[in-house]
């Protein structure tokens, strides 16, 4: 039986290339970490529960894009349809970070009139040596868009699951308090099935096997 | 005379994987047995190196007796564990599984055992010196051959058991066989190769110094009384029994060389002894009964060896029919055809023949006929624009973001270098052939490096090193090139690589057209969970399915897709979607999105070209040329630029 969840929530993970964004949503959606993994073409899918309060899930949607530049034309019209988004730079990768502001307005411009709650991701955080961008001036860039920063490590485990976790409270808040509304036509925000508003027993209980048709 | 010195060494090891193939084998006048199931595995004492406790989680096959059958052989327990040998098979080249036990207990014979499958080898021997050939890591066939003179050592066997396993002695002592002892396992521990690498080392002492891990009813005292020959207990068995002995037991290797086809094996592991003497004696309708017990093991062995030999049979036929038809397949493209390609390659039969595969032997030459060389691009071309690749990369600073442009589009093309030295190594990482150190790693750095000189327009995009890997594995380099760059300039592969989002969404419609004509209720229910074929189409058309299909099969939508042009991949998509369309349609949004951008790992090739087959390209009279009027129109892209 489908799990029963609050809402579902679509996010979209974006970045330059090889930052680790399939590497962070393996880890997360999975468990684990994959040492290969091929370049993503397009976009991949990934889903996950999580619980944000005793007994409230939410499913994430996960929207895994492309990260060449090349391929923003193609990845650009999937924002519309997400409520949130983690925007990853290694932090190895000095480019990376600076390509930040790039993609925001890229995001920004083409997420009307919709928004998108943004988190700000330092990945890689376990390659501290090789650090190229300092945890304050993320911060502080993260500040200046309104983002939260944290940094994380698909390899090492570090912070993967708070970063998801964070965004989907931070999101579940403003759809609580209303500043983002369930609309017909926008995928971002889906309620889904809740255990006090069903109609019927059956409607939960229905079927080993999940028909949404 | 004893003392035996191991060696090992690794010549060869290579990180992938493959097939199993756990090959132990010996000299000769052993016992065989298949693993029937029946709780009579007789397990000879082995040879030096394997005796001492198999360690839980060592990856060793146990030859316990597990719940429900007693004794049998648990081969499968611990199919993570790559060094455990999960299924084996006779006969390598079928794929047919079996293990065979050769168990010379009471001869001079040593142990061998033999589990085999498929492709790669390992071998041991059990002489001086111990090879080990590992070319795989979850597999390997592992060869053991001793020698003769060292084969007196063992033939005292204990069979003990453990007080915590009380079933395998009643089972010994009730059939009056030896079976399996659930901590010693020693032929068999030898393909804990773990256990076999360590033990290997140390154990240098002679055979005598060892505690006798392994008898024969405890308390036998070693080499005493007269050693049986195993042929000789098989044919006292045979005459007491007063049945015939099948064939030809007395090479019991050579039977299994030879009529893997059709001589019943198990008898021959069940090794009828006399009831130890410091055994009371059984009263004599219990021994019947053992012996009717016994017998009907024996004929349902025999009935599923049969079972089984002829399935094998009929595998091997089928793999030979196949490679035959490949054979003569490969003879008519060389000989006909490809002497003829101009006049021949439009011709009713050529076609045919195209579509159910190319052999893989000529399969690159087809392939460079087809795409052609519209771009008159010369060996001489691809050396000038390497050599310039070469140049570029050696003057291109390491990344050092401050000279950066403020010029997406530029920065796009410089780090494109960076970038294709990144996803070579993500290129087919399975195949562990285009990674850092891979034989092919520079070859498709050449390529792609070579490429964005020779289009520095269009550059490096993601999805080209998987179309340029597929061309490596089947032409050589020059040539790859040449029908790289030709491939990536036919109309729709210039769209999605320069990624011109309008034409893309032409293609996209057109395909749509398509998909409601052929598929109407998957059409709508894809348009009810707004799954839009991008999501779904943008990686096979880049990647010219080379990363969702398995390469074998993508190889065969290549020789299609050259022959029939753009349409077929399109095609392709439709068959996938036909053929999963019952699947599909119990699905929401985000299991149709996850299962169509990760397909299943197993598609059964045939049928998923009947359901190309059976996909019509027309629709309302219209072709898939006339539906996409794009296709060609190089100033509709003029205009989109």
């Amino acid at each position: 039986m489908e799990t029963i969840w609050l809402y579902q929530f679509r996010l979209i993970v974006i970045g330059d290339s090889t930052v680790g964004k399939s590497c962070l949503i393996r880890r997360f959606t999975e468990g684990r970490f994959a040492q290969v993994s091929d370049p993503t073409v397009g976009v991949d899918f990934f889903s996950r529960l999580v619980e944000i309060e005793p007994g409230k899930r939410i499913k994430l949607q996960i929207w895994d894009t492309a990260g060449q530049e090349r391929f923003r034309s193609i990845t650009r019209a999937y924002y519309r349809n997400s409520v949130g988004g983690l925007l990853l730079f290694d932090i190895t990768n000095r480019r990376s970070f600076q390509n930040v502001h790039n993609w925001l307005e890229e995001a920004q411009s083409h997420v009307q009139p919709h928004s998108i709650v943004f988190l700000l991701v330092g990945h890689k955080c376990d390659l501290e040596a090789q650090r190229q961008v300092t945890q304050q001036e993320a911060e502080k860039l993260a500040g200046a868009y309104g983002m939260r920063y944290v940094e994380t490590s698909a390899r090492d485990a570090i912070n993967v699951e708070k970063a998801f976790v964070d965004l989907t409270r931070d999101i579940f808040e403003l759809v609580r308090s209303g500043d983002i509304k369930i609309q017909d036509g926008w995928e971002g925000v889906k309620s889904g099935f809740v255990p006090n508003t069903v109609h019927s027993s059956e409607e939960v209980t229905k079927g080993g096997r999940q028909c949404f048709c | 005379p004893d003392l035996h010195h191991h060696h090992i060494h690794e010549p060869s090891k290579t990180p992938c994987s493959g097939p199993t193939l756990l090959k132990l084998d010996q000299d000769n006048h052993s016992l065989t047995s298949q693993d029937s199931g029946i709780p009579t595995l007789e397990i000879n004492p082995p040879e030096p190196i394997v005796h001492g406790h198999q360690r839980p989680g060592d990856g060793g096959l146990i030859l316990a007796s597990n719940h429900d059958s007693p004794a049998t052989l648990p081969l499968d327990d611990d199919p993570s564990d790559s060094s455990t040998i999960r299924k084996s098979s006779t006969f390598p080249r079928s794929g047919y599984d079996s293990i065979r036990l050769f168990s010379p207990v009471l001869s001079d014979d040593i142990s061998v055992c033999s589990v085999s499958s498929m492709s790669t080898e390992l071998s041991v021997s059990n002489e001086d010196i111990l090879d080990f050939t590992v070319t795989s890591d979850s597999s390997a066939i592992v060869t053991l051959e001793t020698d003769d003179s060292c084969a007196s050592h063992f033939s005292d066997v204990t069979l003990s058991s453990t007080p915590g396993n009380p079933r395998d002695l009643w089972m010994c002592e009730q059939l009056n066989l030896f079976t399996l002892h659930s901590n010693f396992s020693p032929p068999l521990s030898i393909f804990s190769l773990r256990s076999l690498f360590a033990r290997r080392v140390k154990d240098n002492r002679s055979v005598e110094q060892r505690d006798p891990g392994w008898k024969l009813f405890g308390k036998v005292p070693p080499r005493e009384g007269p050693v049986k020959d195993p042929k000789r207990i098989q044919k006292e068995y045979e005459t007491k029994s007063g049945r015939a002995g099948p064939g030809n037991p007395t090479s019991p290797r050579q039977s299994v060389r030879k009529n893997l086809d059709f001589e019943p094996l198990s008898t021959t592991a069940l090794i009828l002894e006399d009831r130890p003497a410091n055994l009371p004696a059984k009263p004599a309708e219990e021994a019947q009964k053992h012996r009717q017990q016994y017998e009907e093991m024996v004929a349902q062995a025999k009935k599923r060896e049969l079972k089984d030999a002829q399935k094998k049979k009929k595998q091997l036929e089928d793999r030979c029919k196949l490679e035959d038809s490949i054979g003569s397949a490969a003879q008519t493209w060389n000989q006909e055809i490809l002497p003829n390609w101009s006049t021949m390659c439009t011709s009713r039969r050529v076609r045919d023949l195209w579509w159910q595969g190319i052999p893989p032997s000529v399969r690159g030459k087809v392939w460079s006929l087809a795409v052609g060389n519209d771009l008159n691009i010369t060996h001489e071309l691809y050396s000038i624009c390497l050599a310039r690749a070469k140049e570029k990369w050696k003057t291109t600073p390491a990344p050092s973001s401050e000279t950066e442009t403020e010029d997406a589009g530029s920065s796009d093309r410089e780090s494109s270098l960076e970038l294709i030295k990144l996803d070579i190594s993500r290129t087919f990482p399975q195949l562990c052939i285009f990674q850092q150190g891979g034989p092919y790693h520079d070859v498709l750095h050449s390529i792609l490096g070579a490429y964005t000189c020779y289009r520095p327009d269009v550059g490096y995009v993601q999805g080209m090193s998987f179309i340029a890997a597929v061309l490596i594995l089947n032409l050589d380099t020059a040539d790859a090139f040449i029908a790289f760059a030709n491939l990536l300039n036919k109309p729709c592969q210039m769209a999605f690589f320069r990624v011109d989002h309008s034409l893309m969404l032409t293609y996209f419609a057109a395909f749509e057209v398509f998909f409601e004509e052929n598929l109407p209720k998957l059409f709508a229910h894809f348009k009810k969970n707004n799954l839009t074929p991008d999501i779904y189409l943008i990686d096979w058309i880049f990647t010219l399915y080379s990363k969702s299909l398995p390469l074998d099969l993508a190889c065969r939508v290549w020789d299609v897709f050259c022959r029939d042009g753009e349409e077929f991949l399109f095609r392709t998509a439709l068959g996938l979607l036909r053929l999963y369309q019952d699947v599909l349609t119990c699905m929401d949004f985000i299991h149709m999105a996850q299962f169509l951008t990760r397909l299943p790992d197993l598609i059964p090739a045939e049928q998923l070209f009947q359901h190309i087959a059976a996909v019509h390209m027309t629709s309302r009279n219209r072709k898939w040329g006339q539906v996409q009027p794009a296709k060609g129109s190089n100033s509709a892209r003029g205009m989109n630029l």
